[in-house]
């Protein structure tokens, strides 16, 4: 049980900084970015496949960051050209075409068999689950100052620039403001927060395939945020929080409910992650955290 | 000549690409957003047609079952969530949209289960026409496209609700000062996209299987093929389509199977980033 409680506070860490990359780029900035779980990909791969290769995690895991952030550059001046919803298409097309390079790339990434027996956080401690206590310290530290980092940037010159350009782009613009500087920094530290979650993820599952990063977990993310309350470093915490709730929660309703297979259940997942969509779209569009003196 | 042979091939494929992107531009053009349910209509489309193709044996009992199935589905969703939406930002819509598309396809994964399924239709001998096989089905398929699209371009040129359409696509605004029921407009317009979807994905299922993700695994070439058309443009996202489809067969000697795909995503790249207007679009200001 204590195992157990452990490892979905990992997981549970993990998505939280996937939360937290995504509240800055959008939730912030108003960047719509489809395409977080390519960065996560990214990040997973490079940390994975660096540590394969001998390279200490201490070293592995700030080249994932790294590796994620230099591949969110182009798309962020590519962000400066487009419209809202055009950007977002093109950040899904991104997330789908890593997973396809994944999945091609096999004399680097072994397609769609898979990296298997990636070295772990802290495997020298044997001791019961105190190496997973260990890799859940480190990741709490990590979220912890991530979480400090976005409250410090929320109340900074900074972050009202970026508060700025997700509310009215061309009065910042008529304030001598240049967004384009501030979109692109954002969407670096954004992915490279999805990099770093990536790295924590392969070094935690110790196994990754091309088919974990596809597009839904994106959208598990923006469910957590949506649902929390967009724009709110709170929101992200407590949306992350519901998102485990629902994900664990589906898997112990099929243990108490008889005559519900796997792939009914990953249906039933699928189908209530649109409902939420939908529904929070509909009626509480600031989420449960959120400002609800604004609409 | 194998390259012939292989854009003869994309012809079919760049079909089912320009009916999507038909449908997706007929909503971008009119509702003014993404519809990322597009997909996952078309794969509810060849569920529908697979269904009563089984029950029946009649493929043209199925399309017409796809085509109305689809076509009703796509008007539920505009009534009860995208008409509440009206007036909110794009993401909204955008969003809510993925939320519609999840819904289907869960819906899809739960009543019919994950297994591949196929569609029965006899094998036949390909016709050889100037040193090219043709497939008699893709013949078929292709002349069942051409009736829907030229179904589609009758409704939208030459009946009054589809000049009110292409007004509205226009402007709307003006459109509403001159007495154009936008409720009717669009209406129309989402019954229409539905229907087209279906058309779609019925062929998908035919030439491939049907499967609760193969309508959203086509999403990105379908962006693509609306972008290259240019949004808004009918004629321009079916040309798209037909383009992208070939593109993407005749290139597959070179970068092999699963980097196809990928074609599209560069398409949308070069094309938003170029000549963000697309081949027949209008000239914008904003993109």
């Amino acid at each position: 049980m204590d195992a157990y409680l452990a490892a979905i506070t990992i997981i549970a860490l993990i998505y939280m900084l996937l939360s937290l990359g995504l509240t800055l780029q959008y939730g912030l900035t108003g960047l719509i970015n489809f395409g977080h779980v390519g960065f996560f990909a990214i990040g997973a791969y490079t940390s994975a496949l660096l540590s394969l290769q001998g390279v200490p995690l201490a070293l592995s895991i700030p080249a994932a960051a790294v590796t994620a952030g230099l591949a969110a550059w182009p798309i962020g001046l590519i962000s400066l050209r487009l419209r809202d919803d055009y950007f977002a298409i093109v950040t899904l097309g991104f997330s789908e075409t890593v997973r396809l390079v994944i999945t091609s790339e096999k004399w680097l990434t072994n397609g769609v068999q898979g990296i298997p027996g990636i070295p772990r956080l802290f495997e020298s401690i044997s001791v019961g689950i105190g190496a997973q206590l260990a890799v859940m310290g480190v990741l709490l530290v990590v979220t912890l100052a991530a979480i400090y980092a976005m409250r410090r940037i929320v109340a900074s010159p900074f972050g009202r620039v970026i508060e700025a350009i997700r509310d009215n782009e061309e009065a910042l613009q008529a304030l001598g403001k240049d967004p384009a500087r501030f979109k692109i920094q954002v969407l670096i530290l954004g992915s490279a927060l999805a990099g770093i979650a990536g790295a924590f993820y392969a070094h935690y599952i110790t196994y990754i395939v091309p088919d974990q990063f596809i597009p839904l977990v994106t959208f598990y993310v923006w469910m957590a945020i949506i649902i929390g309350g967009v724009g709110r470093v709170s929101g992200a915490v407590v949306g992350t929080g519901l998102l485990m709730l629902f994900l664990e929660g589906s898997r112990f309703l099929r243990d108490i409910v008889p005559g519900v297979s796997e792939v009914e259940m990953a249906s039933l997942r699928i189908g209530v992650v649109g409902l939420l969509l939908v529904l929070f779209t509909i009626y509480r569009p600031q989420g449960l955290m959120g400002d609800f003196t604004k609409r | 000549m194998i390259y012939a042979q292989l854009a003869v091939n994309g012809l079919v494929q760049g079909l089912v690409v320009g009916l999507g992107a038909l449908a997706l531009t007929l909503v971008f053009g009119i509702a003014r957003f993404p519809n990322a349910a597009t997909g996952d209509t078309m794969t509810f489309g060849a569920y529908a047609a697979l269904t009563v193709h089984k029950a029946s044996g009649s493929l043209v009992l199925g399309s017409i079952a796809a085509v109305g199935g689809a076509a009703v589905l796509a008007l539920v969703a505009y009534l009860a969530v995208f008409k509440r939406l009206a007036g909110r930002s794009v993401v909204s819509l955008l969003v809510a949209s993925i939320g519609i598309g999840f819904m289907i396809r869960a819906g899809l994964g739960i009543a019919f289960g994950h297994q591949q399924q196929v569609f029965n239709v006899p094998l036949s001998r390909p016709i050889r026409i100037a040193g090219l096989a043709i497939n008699p089905l893709d013949l078929q398929l292709a002349v069942v496209a051409a009736v829907a699209l030229a179904a589609v371009f009758a409704i939208l040129y030459l009946t009054p609700i589809g000049r009110q359409m292409r007004a509205v696509a226009d402007n709307r605004d003006l459109a509403r000062v001159s007495g154009i029921r936008p409720e009717r407009v669009m209406t129309a317009m989402w019954l229409i996209a539905g229907g087209v979807c279906a058309i779609g994905g019925m062929m998908l299922g035919i030439k491939t299987v049907v499967a609760p993700e193969v309508g959203w695994d086509m999403l990105l070439p379908i962006f693509a093929a609306t972008i290259l058309g240019g949004i808004g443009s009918p004629v321009g996202a079916v040309v798209a389509g037909l383009v992208l489809g070939v593109a993407q067969e005749v290139s597959t000697p070179f970068v092999g199977f699963t980097y196809k795909i990928a074609l599209s995503f560069v398409v949308l790249l070069a094309v938003l980033l170029v000549r963000p207007r697309g081949l027949f679009g209008r000239i914008e200001g904003v993109r």
